[in-house]
């Protein structure tokens, strides 16, 4: 695609799709980070840096309503959800998708289908990320290519497509005449480097169950939980009866994303907490994050974007925290 | 553009209830009308609409009917427990794994259980009594608060001739009650520790509250049990029960899907 053609192209997307991007935050505003957003204007496009924000709250919603009831009488939903078209994301942000897709559609059960219902109105088109900031370590964890169209910056002039998927292919055809065919191998493993300067030496972190890096880690850990809500990969959540204003028998049943690092998180009955303390809870989201999906599904479900690192109040970087407690580990020298 | 969901996997059907019993000052056992595959373990969803949803114990083994016994601890429970014979609760499932009572044949069963916990075995006594020539002695070890706490009081005395019944009571302020059918003060981990010798042949079934499991393990350890002949349940906060919601992990497993029933050689706790 030439660069000359991009925002006709964007214009041209939105007479029928919702065009969402990421865009810069606004200091005057409520939100002053950057943030994916559906845009009225490609002028709005900031494709320079990582969204501070995630991308997964448009298909595992912030609140989701289950069913409506009243008494025992159920009712479905009705979602309304427009056609999408995600531009921008990068492979970190692809990855956390894959990852959510693997509990939501794929884990053995029947498909979500509030979050199924969401994906399936969703092209996903990326932007390839050439230089990670000071906290991305995406390179320390393997990510995989997953995307229906990935954009490289070729050149001054041109963008280089890449078609990752049947849908993504369908959409090309359908704007066709904003892309050129080019050849087998016109994006080259080169165009596909990412430079990182951070590194997470180890995703094995098996054997630092017992080690004191966690309590090191939690020291200054405040359990606000920036780093759940901040995360693109998890994905708990609480389910909870919300009851019409003076009839109690009408309600919704409704999903809300829950963060593990509040000690609600396993509260029962009698006020028993089982991961009552703030260390457990720690070692609890990186070893969910590092180990414990690996072992389950195959992959990493961190993605090595740094959110919760680069979002988190007391500034707590767990990932020099585990390469120190992993060499000390070895006997190497710190 | 607006869709309609297909709630499915959450949504949960009403079932008539087809009889109530009260079992102790606060718990319950109701009947229901519901016909499901299931095994001995594994549990349901029922909902208190308004409230919110509690999984429970299946506590019968019949294709016929569901029996759920429930203890009124909070929000959900104490709105279950003001139904009635002909209300219809809302219920999904089954989840969870199960005793694999299959593999299991030809040993003698331990069965441990502690307050609430005592449901679930229920199910299991019930699944032996249907296939009982699959199976040795059976010895059930079970202990409450107090007598009037006992759960299942009706079936003790049918349970003690067809197998032995062994009962502890943290308490037995009224001494000459009538309302269980023997047993005395202590705790179940006492009955363990005296009754039990060895490990030969042998499978135990515990279920309770956390301490008890714990220190029940320990002693069935030093009796020379192997992790393999020992299943236990846990019991976590649940809300979805497939394994999506997060909230019932246990070191990397899920409760509502590798669990709640773990062969102890297969279950890491925090
Ligand atoms: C696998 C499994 C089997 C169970 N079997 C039985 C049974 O046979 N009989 C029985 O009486 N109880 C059983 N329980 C415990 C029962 O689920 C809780 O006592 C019940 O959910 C408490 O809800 P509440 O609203 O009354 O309490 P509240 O304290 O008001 O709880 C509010 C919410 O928290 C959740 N919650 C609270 N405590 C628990 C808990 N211990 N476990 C899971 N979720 C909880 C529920 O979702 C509930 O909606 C079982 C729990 C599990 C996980
Ligand atoms: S109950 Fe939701 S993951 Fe187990």
């Amino acid at each position: 695609m030439q660069k000359g053609v991009f925002d006709d192209f964007v214009r041209e997307v939105m007479q029928s799709r919702e065009f969402v991007a990421p865009v810069k935050g606004d200091q005057t505003k409520e939100v002053q980070e950057s943030f994916f957003t559906d845009i009225k204007d490609p002028s709005q496009i900031e494709i320079g840096q990582l969204t501070y924000f995630p991308i997964k709250y448009y298909f595992f919603a912030k609140k989701e309503v289950l069913f409506s009831f009243h008494k025992n009488r159920i009712e479905e939903p009705e979602i309304d959800i427009p056609e999408r078209v995600f531009f921008g994301l990068r492979l970190c942000d692809l990855n956390s998708i894959k990852h959510q897709d693997t509990v939501f559609l794929n884990n053995g059960f029947r498909a979500d289908p509030y979050y199924q219902a969401r994906r399936e109105h969703s092209l996903l088109i990326g932007m390839h990320c050439k230089k990670g900031d000071d906290h991305c370590f995406c390179q320390s964890i393997g990510l995989k290519d997953f995307y229906d169209l990935m954009f490289f910056d070729k050149d001054e002039h041109t963008y280089g497509i890449d078609v990752g998927s049947e849908k993504g292919k369908a959409f090309v055809d359908e704007f066709r005449r904003f892309f050129e065919e080019k050849e087998e191998g016109y994006i080259t493993p080169e165009d596909k480097v990412t430079i990182n300067t951070f590194k997470l030496d180890t995703t094995n972190i098996k054997n630092l169950w017992d080690n004191e890096v966690w309590s090191s880690l939690s020291e200054k850990c405040t359990a606000c939980a920036a780093c759940n809500n901040l995360c693109p990969n998890c994905h708990c959540f609480t389910v909870e009866d919300e009851v019409e204003v003076g009839d109690v028998t009408k309600g919704q049943r409704v999903r809300k994303p829950a963060a593990c690092l509040v000690k609600g998180f396993t509260r029962v009955a009698g006020d028993h907490v089982f991961r009552d303390d703030l260390v457990g809870r720690f070692r609890h989201r990186i070893f969910h994050q590092l180990e414990f999906f690996r072992d389950r599904y195959g992959e990493t479900m961190c993605t090595g974007c740094g959110r919760c690192i680069r979002g988190c109040p007391a500034k707590i970087d767990w990932v020099t925290g585990i390469n120190t407690a992993a060499r000390k580990q070895r006997g190497g020298q710190e | 553009m607006k869709i309609k969901v297909d709630i499915g996997p959450y949504k949960p059907e009403p079932k008539k209830i087809i009889s109530y019993k009260r079992e102790a000052p606060d718990s319950f056992t109701i009947r229901l009308d519901w016909q499901i595959e299931h095994g001995p373990g594994q549990f349901v969803f029922c909902s208190a609409p308004g409230i919110g949803e509690s999984a429970i114990s299946i506590c019968s083994d019949s294709r016929n009917y569901v029996d759920l016994n429930i203890r009124e601890v909070g929000n959900v429970t104490n709105e279950l427990g003001k139904l009635q014979v002909g209300d219809e609760l809302l219920v999904r499932g089954p989840y969870g794994t199960q005793y694999p009572m299959q593999d299991l044949k030809g040993n003698d069963f331990l069965i441990i259980g502690g307050g609430c916990g005592v449901a679930p075995l229920r199910g299991v006594i019930k699944y032996i009594d249907g296939h009982r020539e699959d199976f040795n002695d059976i010895s059930l070890f079970l202990g409450f608060r107090s007598p009037e706490d006992a759960l299942f009081k009706d079936e003790h005395e049918d349970w003690d001739k067809r197998h032995k019944l062994f009962m502890k009571f943290d308490k037995m302020e009224h001494e000459n009650s009538t309302a269980c059918y023997t047993g005395s003060q202590g705790f179940v981990t006492d009955l363990v520790k005296q009754e039990v010798h060895d490990n030969t042949n042998k499978i135990a079934i515990v279920c309770g509250p956390p301490i008890m499991i714990d220190k029940t393990v320990e002693i069935l350890r030093e009796k020379g049990f192997h992790d393999d002949q020992i299943f236990l349940s846990a019991e976590r906060l649940m809300y979805c029960g497939m394994a999506r919601c997060g909230r019932c992990m246990i070191r990397g497993k899920y409760t509502c899907v590798d669990g709640s029933v773990f062969r102890l050689d297969h279950f890491e706790d925090e």
